[in-house]
């Protein structure tokens, strides 16, 4: 039958190339948004999975009441006369040794690194800058994040080589118009300043981390922070990350501290990526079913003008089934046509979106300064498919109705 | 051989009777007229024993089947290899060539590529020869119809009903039609049954049925 699908499609060339258009422009939409989409939510998703922590744990924060300032003898009777209020901070983790051997032991875990996290003051000559210092130990924190990739000048070993090394953000760098070999100061506020030399950049393309973070070693924060061989964080990385939030919620059970997954301290950028794929979905959706539409409207006059055609050919011998399928081939045929060169075409417009130079410090950009796009194939089979579907579909009613009507019905009204 | 037992034929739930209780038979080989005036139920005779209409009181057989008990895909089957159609309109496929017109049944009956040589033959015997990838547009009315004619012979089927194949056509092409039947009748002994309004045609039958009022007037 396909033959005849042929002729009848060939028979109105206009009409068949306008809904292949409309095919081309569906499906070659949804594999450029897709691809465009995709390739910014894999960078970013890599971002968040790779460039901190799984899991961290940090010290636990607790309100104050006057019940838990209780620890008098209970035979007294205490009355404040202004109950206790605010915030009980115990800067640091209380149980480190007992998080490291439970850390050793899980087969979940890939890596940690123990860190001391403290708000600083960043001083060059008169310029000061606030910002935040991230002490740790240098071999352990590569093992949890990628900042070793994204070291500008020199490398992030370097903070352990010797004392008071410090590794600068490039935006913090510029905002100081400090370079790198260069001594600056680093205060915690109300302490003694500390001299430290900057022995390397790093970028990550993340603004809010490169204008305010500085790496340096475990124990030289430490000394700024005055507070001996304490911790404030543990930076955990997890061989699923995928995992982290079960895992972070089973830890949570046996311990006080703090202790969130990389999916909850992203839970509003990865709501903005549903977000984006309700949109790309939606918009695509709307424009295969315009051209679904264009199908189920276009088969449906055609069977009505075919009527005679139907008749004669049912009078031939030509079952009910073979008519069904004459209609239902032109849809498909349209689909395969229109979702193939539709594919081409998303492919090339991907490749042209994908040459596209953008801002390598901007989260949509690449290493080498270009637009992320997603080739995943999962994007391709997902727009051939709601091509072929929405053809098949729009084609179905149209088709049935032409195998149902009887050649004696169309003669009798004289193929009206 | 079409034996046709008190066949009625009602349309309107039964209000309106076209066919009353008619009984005849038609042997193989015959060249038959069937006549009348509008309304008579020539037509509708005519397409109760060609199987398009299968919705009737009595009993039609074709080659001793009774059509109303025989599976769908035997009737199929039995308009594809055994029955040849000709219509007032010709009803030919626009997008088709005279040739490729010519072939659909051969197409349905996978014996397309079998029945070419025969396909030609049969257009060069109706007077189209050098016109076969002609579309129908480019066709005059008889000629479309002498293709409809050779498109009823594809299959050399047992039967060729013709429902006023000379009905839109002038009074020569309407001669080479049915001189056309009269040939293929003597050479192929294909039985031919048609309707025609015209007496001049329908005396060429060998066989004449005029029905008056859904009833057989004479033999």
């Amino acid at each position: 039958m396909i033959f005849l699908s042929l002729r009848h499609l060939l028979s109105r060339k206009m009409q068949s190339i306008l809904i292949l258009v409309g095919i081309i422009i569906g499906t070659a939409a949804y594999v450029a948004i897709s691809g465009m989409m995709l390739g910014f939510q894999v960078k970013l998703l890599d971002q968040l999975v790779n460039n901190d922590a799984n899991i961290r744990i940090s010290a636990r924060e607790d309100v104050l009441t006057p019940q838990k300032m209780d620890s008098f003898n209970t035979a007294e009777h205490v009355f404040w006369k202004i109950p206790p209020s605010g915030r009980k901070d115990s800067a640091k983790i209380e149980y480190p040794v007992a998080w490291f051997d439970k850390l050793n032991l899980d087969p979940d875990v890939v890596a940690y690194s123990p860190q001391v996290n403290m708000n600083v003051i960043f001083s060059r000559n008169k310029i000061s800058y606030a910002g935040r210092m991230v002490g740790s130990e240098a071999s352990k924190q590569i093992k949890v994040t990628n900042i070793d990739q994204y070291m500008i000048d020199g490398k992030f070993k370097d903070i352990a080589n010797s004392g008071n090394s410090v590794i600068f953000g490039k935006g913090l760098l510029e905002n100081l118009g400090a370079r790198v070999f260069e001594t600056i100061k680093i205060s915690s506020g109300t302490l003694q300043p500390h001299s430290f030399k900057i022995v390397g950049s790093f970028s990550t393309g993340i603004k809010s981390v490169d204008d305010t973070t500085a790496f340096a070693s475990l124990s030289d924060v430490q000394k700024i922070r005055e507070a001996g061989s304490t911790i404030t964080d543990i930076a955990v990385k997890i061989a699923d990350p995928y995992m982290s939030q079960t895992i972070a919620e089973r830890w949570r059970f046996t311990s006080l501290d703090k202790v969130i997954s990389w999916e909850e301290s992203s839970s509003g950028m990865l709501s903005v990526f549903k977000t984006q794929d309700i949109v790309r979905n939606s918009m695509t959706i709307a424009i295969i079913v315009v051209a679904a539409f264009g199908i189920y409207n276009i088969l449906s006059i055609l069977v009505n003008q075919k009527k005679r055609d139907i008749a004669i050919l049912r009078s031939m011998g030509y079952e009910p089934k073979d008519i069904v399928w004459i209609f239902l081939n032109q849809g498909l045929i349209l689909g395969i046509m229109g979702g193939i060169l539709g594919l081409l075409v998303g492919f090339i417009m991907c490749k042209i979106m994908g040459s596209i130079e953008v801002d390598s410090n901007r989260m949509t950009g690449s290493n080498d300064g270009k637009m992320i796009i997603s080739y995943d194939l999962i994007i391709y089979l997902k727009a051939i498919s709601i091509a072929l579907v929405s053809s098949l579909l729009s084609s179905i009613l149209p088709a049935r109705f032409a195998g149902k009507m009887e050649p004696m019905d169309i003669i009798r009204s004289g193929g009206q | 051989m079409i034996t046709v037992k008190n066949l009625s034929k009602s349309f309107d739930n039964g209000k309106n009777l076209i066919l009353k209780n008619i009984s005849l038979q038609i042997d193989d080989g015959e060249f038959i007229s069937l006549t009348g005036r509008s309304g008579s139920g020539k037509s509708t005779l005519l397409y109760l024993i060609s199987t398009l209409d299968r919705n009737f009181e009595g009993e039609i057989l074709i080659n001793n089947k009774n059509i109303k008990l025989i599976q769908e895909n035997e009737i199929h089957s039995l308009r594809n290899l055994n029955i040849g159609f000709v219509f007032q309109f010709h009803y030919l496929l626009s997008e088709l060539t005279a040739l490729e017109n010519v072939l659909l049944p051969a197409r349905k009956a996978n014996q397309l590529i079998e029945k070419e040589p025969l396909a030609i033959q049969l257009l060069n015997e109706v007077g189209l020869s050098g016109k076969e990838h002609k579309l129908p547009h480019n066709l005059s009315g008889g000629e479309q119809q002498r293709v409809a004619i050779a498109r009823s012979l594809i299959m050399r089927p047992k039967y060729i009903f013709a429902d006023e194949p000379t009905g839109n056509l002038d009074t020569i092409n309407g001669e080479i039609v049915i001189n056309l039947f009269q040939k293929f009748n003597r050479e192929f002994g294909t039985t031919i049954i048609y309707v025609t309004h015209d007496k001049e045609f329908a005396n060429k039958a060998k066989r004449k049925i005029q029905l008056v009022d859904g009833e057989i007037l004479l033999f």
